[in-house]
């Protein structure tokens, strides 16, 4: 059983691109495991949405370039909403491990702000089994302070 | 004689303005509304008036939380729920008039004890679980309809043909005994739900029936699941209501899936869902998705033509795709998990 797991969303929006380094230096500070989750929706598997190429070479670059051994880097995508997958990652991590962290960034693909309703990472923060951190699009990377 | 066909609808038609690029537009219920008139039923088809789902009626199938959020969301004009899903300042209105109408189908058919209704509205409700929307849905049309009947001791089937998975309503009815839900859907596939183990909670271990077909799949495969595969667990159940999500996007044309059934296809599927209604009057049609324009306007006259025994020449039923097999393996599968939820439901 791997100890922790770290488990990030990636939808390829700055914001995400943001919270997965943060995620990859936590990981590698932690000796955990990453796993970076890409949801793929209605529009996605249509072609109409704007993520349909995005594939896991940049998340994986971008979380190796902290140092991260990429023996410890997954990546993977799941049919569903954000909110959704990463909450099925979340699950599927903790048969897998004693400590699960679920990170995410603040701001999505969507770009909404506000409410609950729009907002995957306040939705996260509601539902989730597993401690959740929300990296502030305009925080610096290496902090280690969510919310 | 024909029975008569009750059109609670069309909504959608101007308001939740999702944009000319969003599939999940509203040109579809146009398309669906050529569908209907290709009956040349002309003034026989029944309109029944239809207004706002009032909120109590709504809360019974969802949080009162999340539809106070709904409100308040469009009323501060809307936006991106999620990379599918989105909202307008009139959606909420648009919503509860969708919702409406499958309620007004339903009196117009119980006071009429005959004829087949059919739901043409948008946005479309199957994704729409207890407390979030998602997959263009933000109320679940046919589960506040089914609602309306179990909360007077009814039974009530639900068929979901749409090609993807409805995991709002297998949320919404997990524990219901009152409530059957029969899926046919496309996996692998959004919303990435739906595999032959999820059965039903601990008061209705069974009543969960999820019957995957793979990419490519034709016709054949669909009706066996629900005529073969189902019909068993259908006929125990014994419903009293008989409720369609009827998504046309398992069309071999529309551009959100990959199965490859005809419009003839969906006419056989009805013939067999019709013949699980238990009297005249108790069958309803609730529109979900499909996306393709011209599929959506032929397998709409093919399927109420069918129903309502019309003469209609649709393209002939599609047969030899895969996923008979796996059907046959996945009931085995199933067996073994409502087993599960018996044994940890056991004292």
């Amino acid at each position: 059983m791997t100890a922790s797991v770290v488990v990030v969303g990636d939808d390829g929006s700055d914001g995400a691109r943001h919270a997965v380094e943060w995620a990859a230096r936590t990981a590698a500070s932690s000796g955990a495991e990453l796993r970076i989750v890409h949801a793929v929706g209605l529009l996605e598997h249509a072609g109409l949405a704007g993520a349909a190429t995005l594939d896991g070479d940049e998340a994986i670059a971008r979380a190796t370039s902290t140092g991260l051994d990429p023996g410890r880097v997954h990546w993977s995508v799941d049919d569903g909403d954000p909110c959704t997958a990463l909450l099925r990652a979340a699950d599927r991590a903790l048969e897998d491990a004693t400590t699960v962290l679920l990170v995410v960034g603040s701001r999505g693909a969507g770009g909404h702000t506000g409410t609950l309703l729009g907002s995957t990472s306040l939705e996260l923060a509601e539902h989730s089994p597993v401690p959740v951190t929300i990296v502030p699009l305009h925080g610096r990377a290496g902090d280690a302070a969510g919310r | 004689m024909t029975p008569p066909l009750i059109v609670a609808g069309p909504t959608g038609l101007i308001e939740h303005d999702g944009g000319p690029r969003h599939p999940e537009r509203q040109v579809r219920v146009f398309a669906v509304m050529e569908g209907v008139r290709d009956l040349d039923l002309g003034d026989e088809i029944v309109y029944p008036e239809f207004g706002e789902a009032p909120l109590e009626v709504l809360a019974r199938v969802h949080a009162r939380a999340y539809l106070n959020e709904l409100d308040a969301f469009c009323a501060q004009g809307g936006g991106d729920i999620d990379p599918d899903t989105y909202a307008r300042g009139d959606s909420w209105v648009a919503a509860r008039r969708a919702a409406g109408a499958g309620l007004a189908a339903l009196a117009e058919l119980e006071a009429r004890r005959e004829g087949v209704a059919f739901v043409p509205v948008r946005p479309p409700g199957h994704h729409a679980t207890v407390d979030r929307a998602m997959g263009f849905c933000l109320v679940n049309n046919v589960a506040v309809a089914a609602a309306s009947r179990t909360a007077r001791g009814e039974r009530v089937l639900i068929v979901d043909w749409d090609v993807h998975h409805g995991n709002g309503t297998q949320d919404i009815f997990w524990d219901d005994p009152d409530v059957l839900y029969v899926s046919t859907h496309q996996h692998p596939l959004y919303p990435g739900t739906g595999r032959p183990t999820e059965v039903g909670g601990s008061g209705a271990p069974g009543l969960t029936l999820n019957l995957p077909v793979p990419p490519g799949a034709t016709g054949d495969v669909l009706r066996a699941a629900i005529d073969e595969v189902a019909r068993p667990t259908i006929e125990e159940f014994a419903p009293d209501w008989v409720l369609v999500s009827c998504g046309f996007d398992a069309h071999e044309d529309d551009p959100l899936s990959e199965t490859r059934l005809s419009s003839g296809d969906f006419a056989e599927l009805a013939r067999v869902v019709r013949e699980f209604a238990p009297a005249p009057g108790r069958l309803a049609l609730f529109l979900e998705g499909g996306y393709d324009l011209d599929a959506l306007r032929a397998s709409v006259e093919a399927t109420l033509a069918a129903l309502l025994d019309l003469p209609s020449h649709p393209p002939p039923p599609t047969v030899g795709g895969p996923g008979l097999t796996r059907l046959r393996d996945d009931h085995t599968e199933r067996l073994r998990a409502i087993d599960r939820v018996h044994d940890e439901g056991a004292p």
